[in-house]
């Protein structure tokens, strides 16, 4: 087992248990005990680590019966995942699914811009960053106005300078998880433009310089994992410290850095506090950059092509494109790269109605942000929140209900998928989220928008805090719905 | 560094709860031992800072200017959860530790229901340790146990094992503490802010 070069053997932790779950099937105990022994973490330690993947399981035989529970196979037909118990597939742009994950199909990038066009040759981009230097490279990126591409759109430049600012060796960790149900944007990347992101990713270490570069990807992502590890191969000299990639075992609130930070730790995978952050005090305590793919991928453009791309004379449309992942009810699900700024209404049209049915509502940003009415569509998608009722641009997630689609299951189902992915931590996101869906389940509403009061204010990570957006907005629109 | 604390301006340096403690008003605080880093699991310790509602324990005084520990809005939502938490407790004596009746007394100082919620709670009973015995119907999974044995003693034969609502104190891999490594130090009794851990010998 090679160890990792400057960090503690207890980075191999993840590798090793999601090595031992595909050869096997599952975790036995043994297994856990084994190899915390050879990472050197103790053994208790070690089991709630293990325990909090949601993708690994303990027991021999069985399986999670195959089928897909996530919003847009529910509106397309699939049994709500209280039946099937299922995570999401990320394969929604073919709804409802069952089976593994496969290789992202071209035809389903439905509209190309820069970054979705034809994948790149050569290493141009690299060269003309790596032949400005650091800081100019830095003054560049600051200029173009790139955000994180992730859902939270903090300025890439500004983190960057603050984790440079320690002055000690940093960490770079790429949060290739997405683990959003209706998002597939990265795996799409990976699969399809997986040089454009890799060119990125060497841009971001020729500045960096980074002590250990980390790409964090889903468990179940093979297909996405394979063809980036081809890529960094046949990269050679571009990654002069290498690159680790590390599959996880699943869960939503990996989105949250702290909590991506920990699982890589070995640790049980729940949000730390801040401060410190992550630019502070980040991955076994170095200064830690956290970034996107597509945040990544943005800067391969840049250096090939300058900041013209990026630069829009309105400031609330934070620079360049962005990759929306469309699904639910439309007639051409799959992925559309259109300007940050443009109208929701303009995404809607380009994927059009299925089979007839006017569009009735569309979940923005998934189970954190919040649902829509038609009256609503001509909102642009700018970074941060759409109505102050709990929709946003997030990761580019729309999943699209119409006249068909049963809105109130839509609603139950974000509330369930909530539930289900909070980490545990803490008592009002934990104890909290439950009780909202058998509220919701039950129709007894009263007292509920207190306890979503509670949840959405007094939760430690963002999971818990925003859980509220899709019930709350649901109930603003349509009053008479949980009556 | 100064701060305004409920009107009054004091000097801190450490977290809102240590200055907060130090003026000598009483705010709940469930999983913050005195003597151990912030866990930020119980989210008993919200206050308003600067009009936002914080955890206390983990919020660095230098980063507020003002905090207020009863507005309105602050004991609501500390209200409500310490009702969430009430509810994780079908036993609620005070038969533990030396910490074991914190929870009840902070919950009923602050005005919490015990019965807004309906109680649901694992029932498991862990009596296999010469010294003490679990009792998962009145565990609030505040990690306090946690930390005392990885972190204080770093024996690390407790953890909290699942996620959701499916988390649960266990000891490590093992089906029970006799054959876990636990070295009955004792220091996750001590450290329990309610009777889920016990020393034996008392009541049960
Ligand atoms: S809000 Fe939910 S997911 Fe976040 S720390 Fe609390 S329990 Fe975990
Ligand atoms: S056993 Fe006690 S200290 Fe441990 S988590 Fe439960 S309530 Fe907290
Ligand atoms: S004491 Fe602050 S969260 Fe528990």
């Amino acid at each position: 087992m090679s160890q990792v070069a400057g960090l503690p053997l207890r980075f191999r932790f993840l590798p090793l248990l999601h090595e031992a779950h595909t050869r096997d099937g599952w975790l036995s105990r043994e297994a856990v005990e084994t190899i915390a022994r050879q990472v050197r973490i103790p053994l208790a330690e070690a089991w709630e680590a293990a325990t909090s993947f949601p993708e690994f399981r303990f027991a021999a035989g069985g399986g999670d019966g195959g089928g897909c529970g996530g919003l847009s196979c529910v509106v397309n037909g699939a049994p709500p995942s209280e039946s099937v118990h299922a995570r999401c597939r990320f394969r929604c742009f073919e709804a409802p699914v069952s089976g593994g994950e496969d290789d992202f199909p071209e035809e389903m990038i439905r509209l190309a811009g820069r970054l979705l066009a034809p994948d790149i040759t050569g290493w141009d981009g690299l060269r003309a960053a790596s032949s400005m230097g650091s800081a100019r490279a830095l003054d560049m990126i600051d200029r173009a106005g790139i955000r994180g591409r992730g859902g939270a759109y903090f300025p890439a430049a500004r983190k960057w300078r603050a984790a440079l600012g320690q002055g000690r060796p940093l960490a770079l960790v790429i949060n290739a998880e997405e683990g959003e149900p209706g998002v597939f944007k990265d795996r799409a990347v990976l699969c399809r433009r997986p040089r454009r992101f890799v060119e990125g990713l060497a841009i971001a270490v020729s500045v960096l310089r980074p002590a250990v570069t980390v790409i964090f990807i889903n468990g179940e992502a093979a297909p996405a994992r394979r063809s980036v590890e081809t890529v960094i191969a046949g990269a050679g000299e571009v990654f002069p410290g290498g690159v680790e990639v590390v599959p996880g075992g699943g869960g939503y609130v990996l989105g949250e850095e702290t909590t991506l930070l920990n699982a890589l730790e070995g640790r049980k995978p729940a949000p730390r506090l801040r401060p410190p952050y992550p630019v502070e005090s980040g991955l076994f305590g170095m200064p830690t950059v956290v970034n996107n793919v597509e945040t990544i991928a943005n800067l391969s453009i840049l250096f090939r092509e300058g900041e013209a791309p990026f630069l829009d004379p309105d400031p609330a449309a934070a620079g360049g494109s962005k990759l929306f992942s469309v699904s639910g009810r439309v007639a051409r699900p799959g992925l559309y790269e259109m300007p940050l700024g443009t109208p929701l209404r303009v995404l809607l049209a380009a994927a059009g109605e299925k089979d007839g049915a006017a569009f009735a509502a569309v979940l923005a940003g998934g189970p954190s942000g919040g649902f829509l009415p038609a009256s609503e569509f001509h909102r642009r998608l700018v970074p941060g929140l759409l109505h102050p009722t709990g929709a946003v641009t997030g990761s580019g997630g729309m999943v699209v209900l119409d006249t068909t689609s049963d809105l109130r299951a839509a609603v139950l189902e974000t509330a369930r998928f909530n539930a289900r992915e909070s980490c545990g931590k803490c008592t009002p996101c934990r104890e909290g989220l439950p009780r909202v869906v058998e509220s919701l389940a039950e129709g007894h509403t009263e007292g509920l928008d207190d306890l979503l009061e509670v949840v959405g204010a007094a939760s430690l990570c963002g999971l818990g805090q925003m859980a509220p957006g899709p019930i709350r907005s649901a109930r603003h629109f349509w009053p008479e719905l949980f009556s | 560094m100064s701060l305004i604390l409920n009107g009054d301006e004091v000097e801190a340096g450490g977290s809102v709860l240590d200055a907060v403690l130090a003026a000598g008003i009483e705010l709940p605080h469930l999983c913050k031992d005195d003597n151990l880093p912030a866990i930020g699991a119980c989210r008993t310790c919200l206050v308003e800072a600067d009009g936002r509602i914080v955890a206390a324990c983990s919020f660095p005084a230098s980063m507020a200017k003002r905090v207020d520990t009863e507005t309105k809005t602050a004991r609501r939502i500390r209200r409500g959860v310490l009702e969430l938490t009430l509810a994780m407790q079908a036993e609620r004596g005070d038969e533990g530790g030396p910490l074991a009746g914190e929870t009840a007394s902070t919950a009923s100082r602050e005005g919490a229901a015990v019965d807004r919620f309906a109680v649901r709670t694992g029932r498991a009973v862990d009596a296999t340790s010469p010294f003490f015995s679990f009792h998962e119907a009145a565990c609030i999974l505040c990690g306090r146990c946690v930390v005392a044995c990885q972190d204080l003693q770093h024996i690390s034969a407790i953890g909290l094992a699942g996620r959701g609502r499916d988390t649960r104190v266990t000891p490590g891999a093992a089906d029970t503490f006799r054959e876990s490594i636990c070295t009955s130090c004792g220091s996750c009794v001590a450290a329990c802010p309610t009777s889920a851990l016990r020393p034996r010998g008392g009541a049960e």
